[in-house]
C-alpha cells in the first residue's frame, strides 16, 4: 500500500512520545517508603576545576562515618546512606547537585563543600526546601551571615582564623609582612580579614594575589627579597596544589623559612597527607592552622576516630575530614532527637545539639551579633601550630597560639634557635 | 506533507510548556541549563559550524555578558532586563572586535587567539574583585521573585526560541549561504563575491551577542557569578556537546546541548567517569560519525513529511501496456 | 633596582624558559609535519611524568633512566592514538581537515584531563630530585633540578636539530614537512613519517614532565598552564621552526619573570603575568602570525 511508510513513521513516532512520557515520569519522582535507608546528601569538588584533593578527603570521612554508624544499627532503625554528588568548584554544579538531592534522592539532610562560592548556591536550595546543610569547610562569613535557618556550620570561619593569624603575627612580633594570597574564595576571605586585622596591630604589609594553577613562584618570591627593609614573616593564604612548590622554592631561595623570615601557610595544604613528601626540609618552622583539637587534648571519640581513619585509608586524617566525620555524627545525633526526618524537626533538633565528639562540645550559636554567628559552632578548634621536625604530624606539632591552649614555651621558633 | 517537522516540533513544545510544571525541581534546573547550553551551543555552531571559524572565547562572551549585566544592575539599579540587554550589546561589540582583529587569521591561529582572550577575560574578572568579587562570586539579582524556578524555565525557553528563529532567518537568508561558503572556502567565496571581511566580523558579534543572552540569563537565574561560567573547561564542554551533536546544523547542536546535559546529570551516579566518557564519544563521533550523532535523526524527522515512493508503488502507477496491441 | 636583581630574574628566566621550549618543541614539530595544533600536549605532558614517577617508585628506576622509559612509553601511545584516531587527515575524504585536527586534540585533552584525576588520585606527588641541592652565584640560587631540567631539555632540542637536519630520516621528516605529496613522489612513506612525528612530538613532552616533576610535583592538572605556554611560545618562534621555539621560549620566560620582577603594582604583577604572556601572544598572531623564525602557515590542503 502507499501509506505503508506513513504507518511506520506514524508507529515509530507514537512509541518515541509513549517513551519520552514514560520515561518522563520518572523526572517526577516517587515518594519514599519507611523502611528505606535514610538518605544524606554529600556535596564536594571531586575532579578540576574545584580543589579536588581535599574533597576527596571529606569523601572519606563521611563513608568512614556512615559506615559506623550502620555498623552500630544505623539511626532510628534505619541505615545511613551517602549520596555523594561532584560539585567541581562550580555554583551551577552546586545548585544542580543540591537540587538533585532534595528533589530526585530525597535526601534528609545535606553536608559537606569546600568552596564557598558553591556552598552559597547549594545552600539557597536547601533553604528554599527546608532542608539542613551542615557546611564542613567553607570559611566564608556571609555563609551563616545570611541567617538562613537551614544552615549550620561545624568549620570554624574567616573571622576565627585569619584573625587569630593576626593577632599572632603582631603577638610575634613581626612588623612587615607579605602576604600572598590564592584567587579563590577562600583565599580572597582570608585576605579581606587580615588585613584589617593588621592594620589594627600597626603591621605593615605587601599584598600579592596568585593564580590557583601557578606552580611558579621563583620571580615573585626575588621580587619579594628585594624589599627593604626585609620583610619578616611570609603569609600564604593558598590551598591548591601549587602551595608545595610554592614553599619549597620559597625555601630553597633563602626567603622563608628563614632566620630572617617566617613562614604560614592558611588553607589546608600544610596538614595534608602528602605535605612532606613534597616539600620536604621546607616545611620545617612552617605554621598552619588545624581546626581539629591539639593532641593534648584529644578525648576518646578522637582517638578512635583518628584510629579508625587510619586502618582504613592508610593517611592521617586531614582537619577536613575530622570536620565532615564530625558533621555526619552530629547529624545522625539531631534525626535521632527529632525522631522524625523532617526538614523542620531536623533543624529544631539541630539548633538544640550538645553533643562532644572528636573536635570538642558541639553547640551551635542562636545569636546573631555579629551576624555570621548564627548557627555557627561557635567553639570550632582553631589553633596555630608550627612544626618543629621534618615529617611531623600536624597533631603532634607545638602549639604557639592562642596561648591559653599553647603547649611551645614561645610563640615563634626561629629557624637556627 | 512539507513541513511537518515543524508541526511535530511544535507539538513537542507545546507539551513541554504544558508538562513543565510537573517536573521536579531538579529536572527543572536540569531543563534551564540545557536550554542555556542550547543557546550558547546554537549560536557557537553559527561561528564554527557555518562559517567555520573555531573560536574559544564562546564562554569568555557569556561570562561578560553575564558580569555586565550583574554589574550594572547592581550599581545603577536598572531593572534586569536592561542589564542583560547592555551584556548583549557589549558583546556584540566586543565580539565584533575580536571578529575584526581576527580577520586575516584561520583554523589553529583563530583558535589560540581566542583562547588567549578567553584565558585574559578571567584572568581580568578574577583579580579585580573588588570591582566583580572575583572567585568568592557576585551576587546578582534575581530575574523573578519566585518560589518555583517555573518562570525561569518559560523565560529560557523563551530565549531558545527567539535565539533560533533569529538564528535560522539568517541562515536561511542569502546570507547563510555567503556563511557557508566562507567556511568551505573562503578564498574561493572572495572570488565569487562574498564581502568576506564583513561576514566575519558580522558572524562573530550575533554569535557573541546570543552567548552575552544567554550569560546574562544565566547570570540572573543562578544567583552567584564566579570566573569560571566564562572558563576554558565550560568552553571545552560546550565544544563536546556542540560536536557530538552535530556542529553544522542550529538544531542539532540545540539537540547536543539537551542529550549531553541531560545524559551528564543522569550519568552522575557513575561519579567522575562521566566526564571522561563524553571525552571518548566526542572522539568516536569525530572519527565515524563527524556530521554528529543527533544530526541523522533530525534529518529523519525533517524527511518525515516526504512523499516516499517505493518502486512498487511507482510501478503500479505507470500506464500499463497492452499486452494485446 | 639593582643589576644584581636584574640578572637573578633574567636568570632564573632564562632556566625556567628552557624548561617551557622542551615543551613547546613538541607542539611545532607536530605541527610542521601533520598540520595540526596539539591541543592535549598539556596532557601528554602530565601523562609522561605521572609516568616517570611509577616507574621510579614501583620499578626503582633512577630518574634519568625513568624518563626514558616515559618518553618510550609515550612515543608508542602516540603512535597507537595517531594510527586510532588521525588517519582521516590522510584521506581526502575528509573535509576541513584544521578543524578535525583541532577538535580531536581538543577531545583527547579533555578525556586525558578529567580521567587522570580518577586515574592518579588528586593528591599531588613528587619523584625524588634528580640530583638534591642548589648552585649559588652571588644572589643567585638555582636548584640542580632546574639546572638538569634545562641541560637535558637543551640536549634533546640539539639531538632534535641535528637529527632533523643531519639524518636521513630527519632529512625525510623534514620533506614531509614541506610537502606530502612531493615527499610522496620522492619515495617516502609519508604515513609512516607522520606517527613517527606524533611519538616524537610525545616523547618531547613526556620528557618535559618527567623533567618538571621533582621541581613542580605531579599533580592532574599540571598541563594546564604548559599547553598555554607552549601555544605563546610556538607562535612567537614561528610554528614549525624548533630552533625558533628554543628562542621564543627563553624570551616568554624571561618576559614573564620580568613583568612579575618589574610591574610597578605589585599586587597584580604576579596575577597578571600569565595574561602579559597572552597578550604578547595575541599581539604577534595580529600582526606577524609567522613569529619571530617560522614559515607561513601552510594548508592542508
Amino acid at each position: 500500500m502507499r501509506i505503508t511508510g506513513r504507518w511506520r513513521v506514524t508507529a515509530k513516532l507514537v512509541v518515541l512520545i509513549g517513551g519520552i512520557v514514560i520515561a518522563s515520569s520518572q523526572f517526577v519522582g516517587a515518594p519514599a517508603r519507611a523502611a528505606d535507608p535514610i538518605k544524606v546528601g554529600w556535596v564536594g569538588p571531586l575532579s578540576p576545576p574545584g580543589g579536588y584533593a581535599e574533597g576527596a578527603l571529606m569523601k572519606q570521612a563521611a563513608q568512614l562515618a556512615a559506615d559506623e554508624i550502620n555498623a552500630k544499627g544505623g539511626v532510628l532503625g534505619r541505615q545511613i546512606q551517602v549520596v555523594f554528588a561532584d560539585t567541581r568548584g562550580k555554583p551551577e554544579e552546586g545548585t544542580a547537585a543540591a537540587e538533585r538531592l532534595i528533589s530526585q534522592e530525597k535526601v534528609v539532610a545535606i553536608t559537606g563543600e569546600f568552596h564557598s562560592s558553591v556552598f552559597l548556591a547549594e545552600m539557597d536550595v536547601a533553604h528554599k526546601a527546608g532542608i539542613p546543610i551542615i557546611a564542613v569547610d567553607v570559611w566564608a562569613l556571609s555563609i551563616t551571615a545570611k541567617g538562613y535557618p537551614e544552615v549550620f556550620r561545624v568549620a570554624p570561619n574567616q573571622a576565627l582564623i585569619a584573625t587569630k593569624y593576626g593577632d599572632w603575627i603582631a603577638a610575634a612580633g613581626f612588623k612587615n609582612v607579605a602576604v600572598l594570597f590564592e584567587k579563590t574564595d577562600g583565599g580572597q576571605s582570608a585576605r579581606d580579614v587580615l588585613l584589617p586585622v593588621l592594620d589594627k596591630h600597626g603591621v605593615k604589609y605587601e599584598v600579592v594575589g596568585a593564580d590557583p594553577n601557578s606552580t611558579e613562584f621563583t620571580a615573585q618570591i626575588e621580587r619579594f627579597k628585594t624589599r627593604q627593609p626585609p620583610f619578616d614573616f611570609f603569609m600564604t593564604a593558598y590551598s591548591e596544589a601549587g602551595a608545595y612548590p610554592m614553599i619549597s622554592q620559597s625555601h630553597t631561595l633563602g626567603f622563608a623559612p628563614s632566620a630572617r623570615t617566617g613562614i604560614a601557610n592558611s588553607g589546608g595544604p600544610a596538614v595534608d597527607p602528602t605535605f612532606w613528601k613534597n616539600v620536604g626540609e621546607a616545611g620545617k618552622y612552617l605554621v598552619t592552622e588545624i581546626v581539629g583539637l591539639p593532641k593534648n587534648a584529644w578525648n576518646d571519640k578522637t582517638k578512635a576516630f583518628v584510629a579508625a581513619y587510619k586502618k582504613k585509608y592508610n593517611q592521617s586524617p586531614s582537619p577536613q575530614a575530622i570536620e565532615n566525620y564530625d558533621a555526619m555524627l552530629v547529624l545522625a545525633d539531631a534525626i535521632g532527637r527529632a525522631k522524625s526526618t523532617d526538614g523542620k524537626a531536623l533543624v529544631a533538633a539541630l539548633e538544640k545539639t550538645d553533643i562532644v565528639l572528636g573536635r570538642g562540645r558541639y553547640t551551635f550559636s542562636t545569636s546573631r551579633q555579629p551576624d555570621w554567628a548564627y548557627h555557627q559552632f561557635m567553639n570550632a578548634p582553631v589553633a596555630l601550630v608550627q612544626y618543629s621536625k621534618v615529617g611531623q604530624e600536624a597533631e603532634d606539632a607545638p602549639i604557639v597560639w592562642p596561648r591559653d591552649i599553647a603547649n611551645a614555651k614561645y610563640t615563634y621558633l626561629k629557624p637556627g634557635q | 506533507m512539507r513541513g511537518l517537522h515543524v508541526y511535530v516540533l511544535l507539538i513537542v513544545a507545546a507539551l513541554a510548556l504544558a508538562g513543565a510544571g510537573r517536573l521536579n525541581a531538579y529536572w527543572m534546573h536540569v531543563a534551564i541549563i540545557a536550554m542555556y547550553y542550547g543557546i550558547l551551543a546554537a549560536s557557537w555552531s553559527l561561528l564554527a559550524g557555518y562559517v567555520g571559524l573555531f573560536s574559544l572565547s564562546h564562554t569568555a562572551f557569556a561570562s561578560i555578558g553575564g558580569y555586565t549585566s550583574a554589574l550594572l544592575v547592581k550599581w545603577l539599579g536598572i531593572p534586569v532586563l536592561l542589564g542583560m540587554g547592555a551584556g548583549v550589546v557589549m558583546c556584540c561589540a566586543l565580539g565584533g572586535a575580536i571578529g575584526w582583529v581576527c580577520l586575516r587569521m584561520s583554523g589553529p591561529y583563530l583558535a589560540i587567539f581566542t583562547l588567549g582572550f578567553s584565558e585574559i577575560v578571567r584572568i581580568v574578572i578574577s583579580s579585580e574583585d573588588d570591582v566583580t568579587a572575583g572567585m568568592a562570586g557576585l551576587h546578582t539579582a534575581p530575574l523573578f521573585q519566585s518560589a518555583t524556578r517555573l518562570p525561569y524555565f518559560y523565560a529560557a525557553f523563551a530565549l531558545l526560541a527567539v535565539s533560533l528563529l533569529l538564528m535560522g532567518l539568517l541562515v536561511r537568508s542569502r546570507g547563510g549561504l555567503f556563511l557557508r561558503a566562507i567556511r568551505e572556502d573562503e578564498q574561493a567565496a572572495g572570488a565569487s563575491g562574498v564581502a568576506v571581511a564583513r561576514f566575519r566580523i558580522l558572524a562573530f558579534a550575533i554569535a557573541s551577542g546570543f552567548a552575552g543572552l544567554a550569560g546574562g540569563f544565566y547570570a540572573h537565574y543562578i544567583g552567584i557569578m564566579t570566573p569560571s561560567v566564562g572558563d576554558l573547561d565550560e568552553m571545552a564542554k560546550l565544544v563536546v556537546m556542540t560536536v557530538i551533536g552535530g556542529m553544522e546544523r542550529l538544531p542539532t547542536a540545540v539537540g547536543g546541548a539537551f542529550v549531553v546535559e541531560f545524559l551528564l546529570e543522569w550519568l552522575r551516579d557513575y561519579g567522575q567517569w562521566r566526564l571522561p566518557i563524553f571525552g571518548i564519544v566526542l572522539l568516536l563521533t569525530m572519527r565515524f560519525a563527524r556530521n554528529g550523532l543527533v544530526t541523522p535523526f533530525w534529518l529523519r524527522l525533517v524527511r518525515l513529511g516526504e512523499a516516499r515512493v517505493s518502486p512498487r508503488s511507482a510501478a503500479r502507477e505507470l500506464p500499463q501496456k497492452d499486452p494485446g496491441a | 633596582m639593582s643589576w644584581d636583581y636584574l640578572f637573578v630574574q633574567a636568570a632564573n628566566g632564562a632556566v625556567i624558559g628552557v624548561i617551557y621550549a622542551l615543551i613547546a618543541v613538541g607542539v611545532t614539530l607536530i605541527f610542521s609535519i601533520l598540520k595540526i595544533v596539539n591541543f592535549a600536549h598539556g596532557d601528554l605532558y602530565m601523562l609522561g611524568g605521572y609516568c616517570a614517577y611509577y616507574v621510579i617508585e614501583y620499578l626503582g628506576f633512577p630518574p634519568l633512566a625513568a624518563m626514558v622509559v616515559a618518553m618510550g612509553a609515550l612515543f608508542l601511545g602516540a603512535i597507537v592514538l595517531e594510527r586510532l584516531m588521525l588517519t582521516p587527515l590522510y584521506s581526502d575524504a575528509t573535509e576541513r581537515k584544521d578543524e578535525y585536527g583541532l577538535i580531536v586534540t581538543f577531545g583527547l585533552a579533555y578525556f586525558l584531563r578529567n580521567s587522570a584525576v580518577i586515574a592518579f588520585g588528586p593528591f599531588p606527588l613528587k619523584p625524588p630530585s634528580f640530583i638534591p641541592g642548589v648552585q649559588r652565584l652571588g644572589n643567585l640560587i638555582v636548584t640542580n633540578d632546574r639546572l638538569v631540567a634545562a641541560g637535558v631539555g637543551i640536549a634533546l632540542i640539539v639531538a632534535l636539530l641535528y637529527f632533523m637536519q643531519r639524518t636521513i630520516w630527519g632529512q625525510a621528516l623534514d620533506a614531509v614537512s614541506q610537502s606530502r605529496d612531493s615527499a610522496a613522489i620522492v619515495g617516502i612513506n609519508a604515513r609512516r613519517f607522520n606517527s613517527f612525528a606524533f611519538g616524537l612530538g610525545a616523547a618531547l613532552a613526556a620528557a618535559a614532565g618527567a623533567l618538571v616533576a621533582p621541581i613542580f610535583s605531579l599533580a592532574p592538572d599540571m598541563g594546564v598552564l604548559p599547553n598555554i605556554h607552549a601555544y605563546v611560545i610556538v607562535i612567537l618562534g614561528g610554528m614549525g621552526s624548533v630552533s625558533g621555539s628554543i628562542i621564543a621560549g627563553i624570551l616568554l620566560g624571561e618576559s614573564e619573570n620580568l613583568f612579575t620582577a618589574f610591574f610597578p603594582d605589585p599586587t597584580r604583577a604576579f596575577a597578571y603575568t600569565n595574561a602579559f604572556g597572552v597578550l604578547v601572544l595575541m599581539v604577534f598572531l595580529i600582526f606577524r602570525p609567522q613569529g619571530l623564525f617560522g614559515r607561513r602557515h601552510l594548508r592542508m590542503e
